[in-house]
């Protein structure tokens, strides 16, 4: 992720330059939140958070999995939110920490729990379904040629929840609820196109009216 | 008593262009105007509309008309005609529903105009035996008749600069 605050102009007397910035601290917060800026702003420089790559991520929202570390290991439960930047995973209602907010005086302030992030390399294993016992998962090809995630121990594909399909826009595409500005899939779908042994511009004159007698001189290459 | 020359030596000077070149040129928080040429070339420049000056600060816009002497004509037919339909009953809105699956459509090719345009009366004339021996049709429909310079002809009336 790179934010580049200025580019010199593209033409020939520049020296193609940026100035930007890629070094980040993730976090449970978005990279387009006021929150993230303000623990980014300029001038700050946090020490470098060593990620192990992973090349195919695994584990999606709504995803059933199993803690391994921690307070609650052995619970299961499923997948609220995940950040791949730094390969956590938040577990709904477990491995949470509570913090009260708001003290002041002889007010205790209000108690809130919050989930902790868990490391989706060590810290937590999905489940298979076929057993509900947790498993290291590999991406294979079925015969028909889809991706799918399949449980190493014994072969059983985990399919991805349907959860994972949820954004800001909508649950599921189906459920989709169309907008005065969206276009149906009648309308989109139909075919308008007639053929015709017309350049555009003849198609286009034809439709309009236009009718053009004068043929131009004839003009030679040499 | 005056000693013969034996070498001489040719002074020469140079300007090194090198360091200007690598140098910074342009600054954005302050204008760096030019600063070669004298006043009297630099005005010389800006009055001739067909300068290079004139093309840097254009931006592209083709001009509506023609300087005659000081006066700036406008060319009714320079300025550009924009034909654009009625969107009258017209169903394709800006954005498209999450809903609809993708469209895969292949490329519209030469071979399908010709399939669209020639391919069943071709079809028909050959189940009725209407194909002499070389496979000319004996009743040609007007698209059928139609030669190269004709085509050519009718495309170039409209005046399009495609060819």
């Amino acid at each position: 992720m790179a934010q580049v605050d200025w580019k010199t102009p593209k033409a020939i007397q520049y020296r193609q330059t940026e100035v930007k910035r890629t070094k980040f601290r993730f976090t449970t917060n978005r990279p387009w939140t006021q929150q993230f800026a303000q623990q980014n702003r300029v001038g700050t420089r946090r020490k470098k958070v060593f990620v192990e790559p992973i090349t195919d991520w695994s584990f999606f929202n709504g995803d059933r999995v199993e803690i391994l570390v921690g307070k609650d290991k052995g619970k299961q439960g499923l997948v609220n939110y995940v950040v791949q930047e730094r390969n956590w995973v938040m577990v709904e209602g477990l491995n949470c920490h509570y913090r009260s907010i708001g003290k002041k005086g002889d007010y205790p302030g209000m108690m809130l729990q919050s989930e902790a992030p868990l490391l989706v390399t060590s810290q937590v294993a999905l489940l298979d379904p076929s057993d509900n016992k947790p498993t290291d998962v590999e991406w294979r090809y079925t015969e028909e040629g889809d991706k799918v995630r399949v449980s190493v121990r014994t072969g059983r594909i985990i399919p991805i929840p349907k959860l994972a399909e949820e954004t800001k826009d909508y649950k599921t595409k189906r459920t989709y609820v169309e907008q005065e500005k969206d276009t149906t899939e009648d309308d989109l779908t139909r075919i308008t196109f007639e053929p015709a042994l017309k350049t555009f511009e003849m198609d286009i004159a034809t439709k309009m009216g236009i009718e053009e007698d004068r043929v131009p001189l004839k003009t030679y290459w040499y | 008593m005056a000693l013969p020359v034996t070498s001489s030596l040719v002074q020469t000077r140079a300007i090194s262009t090198s360091a200007t070149a690598y140098g910074k040129k342009n600054f954005r928080k302050f204008l760096m105007y030019g600063k070669r040429g004298t006043r009297q070339f630099k005005q010389q420049v800006k009055s001739d509309p067909t300068s290079e000056f004139h093309q840097m600060f254009s931006r592209g816009v083709r001009p509506v008309g023609e300087l005659v002497g000081k006066k700036y004509e406008v060319i009714p037919e320079k300025i550009p005609e924009l034909i654009v339909p009625d969107l009258e009953g017209f169903k394709l809105k800006p954005y498209v529903s999450y809903r609809v699956p993708d469209v895969v459509q292949g490329e519209f090719r030469p071979q399908d105009l010709f399939h669209a345009v020639y391919s069943q009366k071709i079809a028909e004339d050959f189940k009725a035996g209407k194909l002499d021996e070389e496979g000319r049709p004996l009743e040609p429909s007007e698209e059928e008749q139609l030669t190269p310079e004709v085509a050519k002809e009718r495309a170039l009336k409209i005046g399009s600069d495609r060819f």
